[in-house]
């Protein structure tokens, strides 16, 4: 049986043991999300699953918003009990986040879908040949939204 | 001994889907495998932007050909969620007992395939067929075998008469004496124990590190069943046994599996007995308000989970779909390394693949 992890007392632990300024998000159905600055996440994870024991991480979702531009957000999909999730922000032009692979291992093909389906590069993991996309693809990061696609 | 790489797949008679391995051999040891998806990518996150929510029930059951019903189910549990609408208990019913007939279905099938790649024809035939029972039902209710289109946004599309509920309880009756068989072959046939039992085990710090879920974790000692741990209803209403067992090996993968059967045919019992009256549907608007949600089940293979963004149209912003299979298969090379090359088959078969599901 899993227990619960009680949301309060991880955004506690986190200013406590970080001092990050993480800002909870209200807007998710199911689940409690905590917006990061992106410099924090292997930090904040680190604490979930020391101090929490959440270690699992159900997926990443990677999305453009419209109402913020220019940005990819990647939301890391955390359970425990019930969800908890993680939202960054990296600049569309040059999406990079570092890799989470040294702390969870299962993050390997999230990483590798969000790679390829957005573009985002995620550092300090090794280069890995496609894993969804054709060998000879060459249109970029398909899920990406182009307005002049159309033509 | 020199390092030899044999490619398996896409396409080979070992798989009947198509996926990619490279595995790094010496002699009749595996050293490593790398593996490679993409050849049933269809895409289905970006079409279900293109199409309504409505279209969208019908894409999403042709994610995967064997638990197409979760995940239209995790779907509509998304879109009622914004739409803030309850479907009525009768219809949360009848999707909880396709669940695990489907659950049912998924499992003999997998136990007929690895009974299959271990020597015992015998036990794939009798599995095979015992499964029909499970797909008559499904088959006579819906009128589809595969995809069975009972859901829809606000409930479930057709009702059962007095004359289906005789024939589910007929079939489930039917169906926990011959899955009695089987059970009694896994756990005493000599045969299947010698080529399963302390093959590719795993441990729980690997389960965990490598987030795994399902019937895989639970093999491994991991107690983790998102019916019981964060239920949609009527889970929560119902009472039923997690099984875990403690071994890991393929062994465990293989009993655990003809456990849970046998567990989901008493659940489908106690659904049929404490199936309320009622309507099966509520009428749910085409537009959905603007908002975002996560949804999570348990489907025959483990944890699939669906986050849906709506900007207030008719159509998703954003739809993410993580199936089962896409989380247990990045276990797979490290199941696979250090094993003899003979048992490459039964590891394989032992995460019970789905590539269609992995790929989407």
């Amino acid at each position: 049986m899993v227990n619960e992890i009680n949301f309060d007392t991880v955004i506690a632990a986190i200013e406590d043991e970080i001092g990050c300024d993480c800002e909870p998000y209200g807007g998710m159905i199911n689940e409690e999300a905590l917006r990061i600055p992106v410099d924090h996440l292997q930090s904040v994870i680190r604490v979930l699953r020391d101090q929490f024991g959440c270690y699992h991480l159900s997926t990443i979702t990677a999305q453009e918003r419209e109402n913020q531009p220019g940005e990819v957000e990647l939301i890391y999909h955390f359970w425990q009990g019930k969800g908890i999730s993680l939202m960054i922000s990296v600049p569309l032009e040059s999406p990079q986040v570092e890799s989470i692979l040294s702390l969870i291992s299962g993050a390997d093909f999230y990483e590798r879908e969000v790679a390829e389906l957005y573009g985002v590069t995620f550092t300090g993991r090794e280069e890995t040949p496609p894993l969804l996309l054709p060998d000879n693809w060459d249109l970029g990061p398909p899920f990406i939204r182009r307005e002049e696609t159309d033509e | 001994m020199n390092k030899i790489t044999i490619p398996i797949g896409p396409h080979h008679p070992l798989l009947k889907e198509p996926l990619s391995m490279k595995i790094d051999i010496a002699g009749e040891r595996v050293l490593g495998a790398s593996l490679r998806l993409g050849y049933v990518h269809r895409g289905i996150e970006k079409l279900a932007l293109e199409r309504t929510y409505v279209q969208d029930v019908h894409l999403i059951e042709r994610i995967c050909g064997i638990c197409s019903h979760v995940h239209t189910t995790t779907f509509c549990l998304a879109v009622e969620a914004l739409l803030g609408i309850e479907v009525p208990p009768r219809a949360q019913y009848i999707r909880a007992l396709m669940c695990e007939l489907e659950r049912v279905h998924s499992h003999l099938l997998w136990l007929g395939i690895l009974a299959k790649h271990v020597g015992l024809e015998t036990v794939f035939m009798h599995t095979w067929h015992d499964r029909e029972l499970a797909l008559d039902i499904m088959e006579g209710v819906s009128g589809g075998r595969v995809s069975h289109a009972a859901n829809q946004i606000g409930g479930v599309r057709f009702d059962l008469s007095e004359e289906q509920e005789a024939m589910i309880r007929e079939n489930v009756e039917k169906l926990k004496t011959q899955v009695g068989g089987v059970l009694d072959v896994i756990e005493n046939e000599p045969a299947l124990r010698a080529r399963t039992q302390g093959v590719a085990p795993v441990s729980v710090e690997l389960i965990k590190d490598y987030c795994v879920v399902g019937p895989v974790a639970r093999a491994s000692g991991v107690d983790i069943d998102l019916r019981r741990d964060d239920p949609w209803p009527p889970y929560d209403q119902l009472d039923f046994k997690v099984i875990t067992l403690p071994d890991g090996d393929a062994w465990a993968r293989t009993l655990i599996r003809a456990l849970e059967t046998r567990e989901s045919l008493r659940l489908c019992e106690t659904i049929m007995h404490k199936m309320p009256d009622g309507p099966v549907t509520v009428r749910a608007p085409r537009k959905v308000p603007e908002g975002e949600v996560v949804t999570r089940s348990e489907a025959p293979r483990g944890e699939v989970v669906y986050y849906l963004r709506s900007n207030g149209s008719d159509k998703p912003a954003r739809l993410k779909v993580r199936t089962p299979t896409l989380a247990v298969l990045s276990l797979l090379p490290e199941q696979l390394s250090a094993i003899h090359v003979a048992d490459i088959p039964v590891v394989l078969a032992g995460i019970d693949l789905c590539i269609a599901c992995a790929d989407r």
